[in-house]
């Protein structure tokens, strides 16, 4: 059951790429089905989860990154309803189908600590997860947007040109994603600030003890925030829109896949419940 | 019933006699109408477009029935028949429906690939459809077109691409801003360049244009033509921080426009995105302000190449497309074809109806002693027996290849049956038939819509 969501991501990417590729109607409206197929069928798994365990399974880096796919299929889904253009689905199914393919492959869902049965912390958590998927999906608008500014500027007018929405649509996109993903990870991290400062004077928990500025985690989700309110900043300020807002989105969701996945596996000593 | 179509096109005529054999200047529901009293078309369909006026019928009579088209144009029109018969071409059969996929997938278009003409050929077979003039035959061969029409642009991309400067300017404009309606352009210059672009850009509603020229009364003109503004020339720099677009076109030795004054207009623009359309010859715009970012600097030259690439592309994919029209043609011919066997089929049914019913008949006295449940069942069983043995003759019969097969098939059918008697009751029976089963809004097309 648990390889379901996965094996559905990956015929969403398959029938993605024909569409990308032919631009059969057809193929697009199939691909949008299997994908929303993907994502409910993801919702049931996580749903049957947490009736097994209790609680909802955010708990771990493989659920935390399975709960990311899925609130990532469903920002991406959202976005294609409501503004028709489903060329975009060809770069986030790849990006689904990876992270789903470690979340598979390492998870089990860990029973979580005493100390972690927290509303403070649960908001933390479903924060910070909503906010990585509206950095994915900017990431990944950041990238065609770059595709198609490359074509335009070259006059070399060809595949992507062809394919992908204008680039104002494309801009508008990412700065909508950034502007969302900023809002929840600043919330996320507030809150997460508030539920250790309450937790440190009265624990032993190391990894309760390890929450500062130096722990690698902590320390690469700030460097991330600073990207993203440059990012915001200069849109407003200095006019960094267009191609060197889409690298800065690019650049920030690197920093957030490396905290995610090789820092969430190896590094923290604060994050590792 | 056959098909014809009798036309005139661009292939066959110069555009002052396709202008007066425009069938929309006296409306095509009168055509239809007018067409109705001629006695050979049972059904008709009327296409004009600016390239081509055709009359698509289905009849008994082929010959009959295009000296009757040929007579109808002429009068319809008012053109001698001596003057327009050179110009006139006609098909019949499956050269019909090769002419009319062709014509619906843009292949026979003077731009090939052209996309109004599917829009044309649907609201041609619409408007006869609501006059009523479509049948069997006319009302399975333009679906069938829409079908064909679709599957070549979708498969071949052979409508794609901008193929006229003008438009692949606009094409540019929608790739980078996304809606027109929003922007502002300024129009340096007031040539027939300037004026041509302007009014292609007036046409995409966007929603202010500012004219400059040397002159401002030639300014002040071209304003007047396109509904915008005309400013003094030392104004460019305060207006290219307003716009969106900015089209030049005015034949000045030098540029006009350079990186080092562009440069502080986007450092005060804050970068918001500049589409330089630079249609001046020689160049007025300066070739490397196309470095600096967010300004997409295209010339004459840049949007020519695109059209060329554009028809090169087109013209690759033109023998897939015909292709594709070929096998559709093919398709439909066996279609037709196994029109053809309908009497005999209907004649062999009848045949094995009667001898079903004669056996009945003569069992009677024995079955009257069952139950009326049980000679009910033996009516059923025997219907369903004869329907079953029919079942492969009739497929085969109607599955023919070509013309000649289907007319062996359908001698050894009737000299085996001793169908003689029965086709030419059959015929007419056949006709009737097939009205029933296919309707206009239900016809079947084997080609993916």
């Amino acid at each position: 059951m648990t390889l379901l969501p996965l094996l559905l991501y990956l015929v969403a990417g398959v029938v993605y790429t024909v569409f990308f590729v032919r631009r059969d109607s057809r193929a697009g409206r199939l691909a949008t089905a299997s994908l929303a197929a993907a994502a409910l069928i993801h919702t049931f798994v996580i749903g049957m989860r947490t009736v097994e365990v209790g609680h909802l399974p955010l708990v771990g880096t493989a659920s935390a990154i399975s709960a990311f796919v899925w609130m990532l299929a469903v920002a991406y889904l959202y976005t294609e309803v409501t503004t028709d253009e489903r060329a975009l689905g060809v770069f986030i199914a790849p990006l689904l189908v990876a992270l789903q393919t470690i979340s598979t492959v390492s998870g089990t869902v860990s029973e979580p600590a005493a100390i972690l049965d927290s509303p403070l912390l649960a908001a933390h958590v479903v924060s910070l997860l909503f906010a990585y998927a509206a950095f994915a999906l900017a990431c990944v608008v950041g990238i065609t947007y770059v595709l198609l500014f490359r074509e335009l500027k070259s006059k070399q007018l060809g595949f992507f040109a062809a394919r992908l929405p204008s680039l104002h649509v494309i801009d508008v996109m990412n700065g909508r994603a950034v502007g969302i993903g900023w809002l929840f990870l600043t919330a996320g991290l507030a809150v997460g600030v508030a539920w250790a400062l309450r937790l440190q004077p009265d624990t032993s928990d190391p990894r309760v003890l390890a929450m500062s500025f130096s722990d690698p985690k902590i320390f690469v989700v700030l460097l991330s925030w600073a990207i993203y309110s440059f990012e915001l900043y200069a849109r407003r300020a200095i006019g960094w829109s267009g191609r060197r807002a889409a690298w800065l989105s690019a650049l920030g969701f690197s920093i957030v896949l490396v905290n995610l996945v090789p820092v969430g596996y190896f590094l923290t000593e604060s994050h590792n419940f | 019933m056959n098909l014809l179509l009798l036309g005139v096109s661009h292939h066959t005529a110069p555009v002052d006699l396709r202008e007066r054999v425009d069938f929309s200047k006296r409306g095509i529901v009168t055509a239809l109408r007018e067409l109705a009293r001629c006695p050979s078309p049972a059904e008709s369909v009327v296409l004009t477009t600016c390239n081509r006026s055709e009359i698509y019928v289905a009849c008994d009579d082929t010959e009959r029935a295009r000296d009757d088209l040929a007579g109808f144009m002429s009068r319809f029109h008012d053109i001698p028949e001596s003057e327009l018969a050179p110009h006139l071409y006609a098909r019949t059969e499956g050269a019909v429906a090769q002419h009319l996929f062709r014509v619906a997938a843009g292949l026979d278009s003077l731009v090939v690939g052209e996309p109004q003409i599917f829009g044309q050929v649907k609201d041609a077979y619409a408007t006869a459809a609501g006059e009523r003039r479509t049948g069997t035959l006319l009302n399975k061969l333009f679906p069938w077109s829409f079908a064909v029409g679709k599957q070549v642009r979708a498969d071949t991309g052979l409508g794609e691409g901008a193929v006229s400067v003008s438009f692949a300017a606009i094409s540019l404009a929608r790739k980078i801003f996304g809606n027109l309606k929003g922007l502002s352009v300024l129009v340096i210059g007031a040539g027939e360049m300037a004026e041509l672009t302007a009014v292609h850009l007036r046409s995409q509603q966007v929603r202010r244009i500012t004219v400059t020229s040397r002159t401002l009364a030639r300014a002040s003109e071209l304003a007047g033509k396109v509904d915008g503004v005309a400013v003094d020339w030392s104004a460019i720099d305060e207006a290219l921080l307003q716009v969106d677009v900015v089209v030049t076109a005015t034949g000045a030795p030098a540029p006009i426009l350079t990186r080092a004054s562009i440069e502080p207009v986007m450092h005060a623009r804050r970068n918001r995105p500049l589409f330089i359309i630079d249609v001046g010859l020689p160049r007025d715009v300066a070739p490397e302000s196309g470095d600096l970012e967010q300004v997409f600097l295209y010339n004459i030259d840049d949007l020519r190449t695109i059209v060329s690439e554009n028809l090169a592309r087109r013209q690759e994919q033109t023998s897939r497309a015909e292709a594709m029209v070929s096998d559709a043609t093919e398709e439909f011919l066996v279609w037709l074809r196994s029109r053809g066997a309908i009497p005999t089929v209907v004649a062999l049914r009848r045949r094995f109806e009667a001898v079903r019913r004669a056996e009945l008949e003569r069992l009677e006295p024995k079955l009257n002693r069952f139950p009326p449940e049980a000679r009910a069942r033996v009516e059923e069983i025997t219907r369903v027996l004869v329907q079953k043995l029919l079942l492969t003759p009739t497929e085969r019969l109607k599955s023919a290849r070509d013309a000649a097969t289907a007319a062996q098939y359908a001698d050894a059918v009737t000299r085996l049956f001793d169908l003689e008697e029965n086709r030419s009751g059959a015929s007419s029976l056949a006709g009737g038939m097939e009205e029933d089963r296919e309707p206009a809004a239900t016809s079947k097309t084997p080609v993916a819509s």
